[in-house]
């Protein structure tokens, strides 16, 4: 058939024609991209300003407790910005220009990658920012340019889990409330950790507990093993796999979510 | 299989205990602006669904172009465009940009991209607009927008689900228009849903009636109206209540009739004769009646006396 020779269906391209389209709405809504970062600095300048004394506390080896902090502006900021693939979704089912992208021969794997990709991109910009600020707050690396980097690149793979989370939640229920209240997940995965002070000085059981049991908890070892010690085999591989197991668990959930809710019914 | 743009056979849809549609059979040449009518609920958006690629009938066939449906969406989502109501566009983007990422999903390169949303822009009278965010259209060139894009890829056939709902008289009639020499012009077949009796009489060659899932009556317009008896007489009461003990008085004296809110349409051979009788009859049961018209049959008495419903 003449029209079927003149069309060629690619998956590259439509991945990038969708996820430069995802950029442009995002760049054009900032207000929904700006809480988000603030909310990562305001951890960060905040923290520092009010609990840079403890510092000097035997437990914190003579950490700087910027170095400590850090981790969690980061992590913060990745998760808003990964839970941004979600919204992005959300907008197209609640605009239904989601319908109108299904009624053409795309890819549907690109239709749900390019969000995700987006909030990534978001996300590494993001961390990159957090970073340039602790720079100019006096933060000094161990591991130099190689150890920041890599700590946004464990903070990529944590925000990756999360916008499976983010992203099967989004095509599960369809509407802003309740991938906005799913989001809340946030508060214990973050704050269920030793996100202010090392783990030997947190005296409630429970929280030791919930602690060793939060993956988060990991990530941060490794982020912060980088930030104050320097490369170091154990806490990197336990950040490691924490991620690995949590990305894929999220990713399939996703994957899955995806395929039952682009399938004709 | 078929040499008709659109061949469906059989085509039923089941969800849980309810029939959605029980049993279509449609076959529509190429050319063809084909009106597809029925009440609220009747299968319409069901069987539109099926056809465009985005759900599944629980049992028979549909061919779009010879292209069978079910096994093959994709190559039909290529030669088929397509206007939903349940569609919608990103608010975020412009008019341009929704056009060339249109084409650019349907495989077209940037330059040729960019080349036909141009072409579109101008033909749709949207080039003033082009570069402004589609937040700030109004309705009717919203309509436009989403014509334009379904027409990026140069489709054979149309599916348009009720393209003119919610349009001011004069917006619907540029449409028509458009959407007249598109079928002209391009020789593309036309599917459209609508709930406006006048559009599918005044855009369509042939026409379907659909209600409770199956297909009641199909012909052109004027086929449909000759069907009719040959006059409709129209009695107003006060209210519903009214109309429906008359109703019942009416249905008793055999008379073919049907209501609409407060009015009784009654379908008769003889308008004036027949007046003359009903009317004392509702003097003597005290059913006042307020409002009194005897008119040939219009496509919207059509489906009144077919379904029972107004066109709404």
């Amino acid at each position: 058939m003449s029209t079927m020779k003149t069309y060629r269906r690619s998956f590259f391209r439509d991945l990038l024609v969708l996820t430069k389209r995802s950029i442009l709405v995002t760049l054009r809504v900032p207000f929904a991209i700006i809480p988000n970062l603030a909310i990562s600095l305001f951890f960060l300048l905040v923290y520092q300003a009010g609990l840079s004394g403890i510092g000097s506390i035997p437990a914190f080896g003579g950490a700087h407790y910027l170095n400590f902090i850090l981790p969690v502006a980061i992590v913060s900021g990745a998760v808003g910005g990964a839970g941004g693939s979600g919204q992005a979704l959300i907008r197209d089912l609640e605009t239904r220009y989601f319908t109108k992208l299904r009624l053409t021969p795309v890819s549907r794997t690109a239709l749900v990658l390019a969000p995700m990709i987006t909030g990534m991109l978001q996300l590494m910009v993001q961390s990159t920012l957090i970073m340039i600020v602790a720079y100019f707050m006096g933060l000094q690396v161990p591991t130099g340019i190689l150890g920041a980097i890599a700590v946004i690149l464990l903070a990529s793979g944590w925000g990756l889990a999360f916008a499976g989370y983010a992203v099967a939640i989004a095509l599960r229920s369809g509407n802003g409330q309740t991938a906005q209240a799913a989001t809340f997940i946030f508060f214990p995965l973050l704050f269920l950790s030793d996100t202010f002070v090392p783990l030997s000085l947190i005296a409630s059981s429970w929280l030791k507990v919930a602690s060793t049991i939060n993956p988060t908890t990991y990530v941060f070892g490794a982020m912060r093993s980088i930030l104050i010690q320097g490369w170091q085999a154990k806490p990197l591989l336990e950040g490691l796999l924490a991620i690995a197991v949590l990305a894929a668990i999220t990713l399939i959930w996703a994957a899955t979510t995806a395929r039952k809710t682009l399938r004709r019914a | 299989m078929t040499n008709d743009a659109i061949a469906v056979e059989g085509v039923k849809k089941q969800y849980g205990q309810f029939e959605a549609l029980r049993g279509i059979d449609l076959q529509i040449p190429y050319g063809e602006i084909f009106g597809f009518l029925g009440p609220n609920g009747a299968g319409k958006s069901t069987l539109i669904q099926i056809l465009t690629t985005l759900a599944l009938p629980t049992s028979g066939h549909v061919n779009i172009a010879g292209i069978d449906v079910i096994a093959h969406p994709d190559d039909v989502r290529f030669t088929i465009g397509v206007a939903l109501q349940d569609t919608g566009v990103d608010p975020l983007l412009t008019g341009r940009e929704l056009l060339i990422l249109q084409a650019r999903l349907f495989g077209m390169n940037k330059k040729a991209a960019m080349e036909r949303a141009s072409e579109l822009l101008h033909q749709f009278g949207l080039e003033e607009a082009a570069d402004r965010r589609v937040k700030t259209y109004s309705g009717g060139m919203r309509r436009r927008l989403d014509l334009s894009l379904s027409l990026v890829h140069r489709p054979k056939i149309l599916f348009l689900d009720e393209p003119t709902t919610g349009l001011d008289p004069q917006n619907r009639l540029s449409l028509w228009e458009l959407l007249r020499s598109i079928n002209q012009e391009t020789d593309t077949t036309i599917f459209l849903t609508t709930q406006y009796l006048e559009e599918a009489d005044a855009l369509c060659g042939q026409l379907a009636i659909i209600d409770h899932g199956q297909i009641i009556e199909r012909g052109s317009p004027q086929a449909l109206k000759r069907k009719m008896r040959r006059d409709v007489i129209d009695f107003e009461f006060m209210d519903r209540q009214t109309a429906e003990k008359a109703f019942e008085m009416v249905t008793s004296k055999e008379f073919a009739c049907a209501i609409a809110d407060e009015t009784l349409h009654v379908f008769t051979e003889n308008g004036a004769q027949d007046t003359r009788i009903l009317l004392p009859l509702f003097e003597e049961c005290q059913l006042e009646v307020v409002g009194l018209k005897v008119t040939p049959p219009t496509l919207d008495d059509v489906f009144i006396q077919l379904t029972g419903q107004e066109a709404k």
